[in-house]
């Protein structure tokens, strides 16, 4: 998996690639610990590049949803692949995320 | 989660398995195909050599004949560490949960993600809370088995087995000593995390309600061999004099419970 983030306006975006699961979901959760003590509270974070998510990767994103709406901030997600979409729904999850069919559409809705 | 992306072709293969207990065949050169995101039904008698089956494709026993592939690896042949890694990538639950009864919910589902990750303590609770709610026990972290009901105990068992995502779920008689209504919100589970999450699923089981709900194919096991393999409809409709017995629950027939095989002379050892 690859991690790159994009700062636009008061909004940061991060993009992965790659499959996110047991062996790599730390390093996201690494980057996300950074985003957390740099105080950016407003968040995308862009699948296009997503081919899979485990539990671990689900797992993380629901902890980094918890620490933004602790400190008053928000997640949102875009440019998700169906089969991914695939795992939030049998999951229940995509009722507890916002989901966005592309980064412009996420940014707006902060 | 699972969900991977599922090809049709074989994530279990025996070919010419053969396995001796004592001098005694228990297994007789069986050959099988078990294809990604199908779930898989082994029945048979008591004593009919469906449990051993089960353990040789978990590798917890080897075969003294044929090979066991796992996703195209011969588990056979492998050393201990390999089959371990091969060993992550499966679930299993056993027909009395084996919950250990001194750690409760929470820990017992935790320990296959404590032992075999790096992930922090946090994400571990997640996980256990994610995968408590796809059992429906969500709320029941601080219970210990023994304040929870043998169903509820199943069903932790089987939140432990999907713990690490594994392709493969093996069960072993997962309706056994429960109630119709339980089993069947046990075999429901089953069906859905093997259509919702593609999870490949081996049933073990002698309880047919379970295995006409459940599979998408059947396999009839007797004495060490596959006597039929087909769907539901094929094996409803079997005119094999075995699984016909086997169906029906008939006390004569081909299957002998009385073992004819041994007289009073080997009995009492004269």
């Amino acid at each position: 998996m690859k991690i790159r983030e994009e700062k636009l306006n008061d909004a940061v975006i991060c993009i992965l690639e790659g499959e996110i699961n047991i062996n790599n979901s730390p390093d996201l959760r690494k980057a996300f610990d950074g985003l957390i003590k740099r105080n950016e509270k407003k968040l995308v974070v862009d699948f296009s590049g997503v081919s899979y998510i485990d539990s671990s990767g689900l797992a993380t994103l629901i902890e980094m949803f918890q620490r933004l709406k602790k400190i008053g901030g928000a997640l949102r997600f875009s440019n998700m692949e169906q089969k991914v979409k695939n795992i939030f729904e049998v999951t229940k999850l995509h009722k507890l995320f916002e989901i966005f069919d592309n980064r412009e559409a996420a940014l707006k809705d902060f | 989660m699972s969900v991977k992306e599922c090809k049709a072709e074989s994530i279990i293969s025996l070919r010419n398995v053969s396995k001796f207990f004592q001098g005694k065949t228990v297994i007789d050169d069986v050959n099988l195909d078990i294809y990604c995101g199908e779930t898989f039904v082994i029945m048979g008698c008591s004593g009919s050599g469906k449990s051993t089956l089960l353990r040789l494709m978990t590798g917890a026993i080897r075969p003294d004949k044929g090979s066991v592939a796992l996703k195209g690896r011969d588990i056979a042949k492998i050393s201990s560490e390999e089959l371990d890694e091969v060993r992550k990538t499966f679930g299993m639950t056993f027909q009395y949960s084996a919950l250990l009864d001194s750690l409760n919910v929470e820990e017992n589902i935790a320990l296959p993600l404590r032992e075999h990750t790096q992930l922090a303590e946090e994400i571990i609770k997640i996980i256990i809370k994610m995968k408590l709610s796809l059992v429906g026990l969500r709320g029941y972290e601080e219970y210990y088995p023994s304040q929870i009901s043998g169903g509820m105990r199943k069903r932790v068992g089987l939140a432990r087995a999907i713990a690490l995502d594994p392709e493969i779920v093996f069960y072993d008689e997962p309706t056994s000593g429960l109630d119709p209504v339980v089993g069947g919100v046990i075999d429901k589970l089953i069906k859905d995390l093997s259509v919702k999450l593609m999870i490949t699923s081996v049933v073990v089981t002698h309880d047919m309600h379970s295995v006409f709900e459940i599979a998408d194919r059947i396999s009839m096991i007797h004495k060490g061999k596959v006597v039929e393999v087909g769907t539901p409809e094929d094996i409803r409709n079997s005119k094999n004099e075995y699984i016909r017995q086997f169906i029906n629950g008939s006390p004569s027939g081909p299957i002998d419970f009385f073992r004819e095989d041994i007289g009073m002379e080997d009995v009492l050892d004269l």
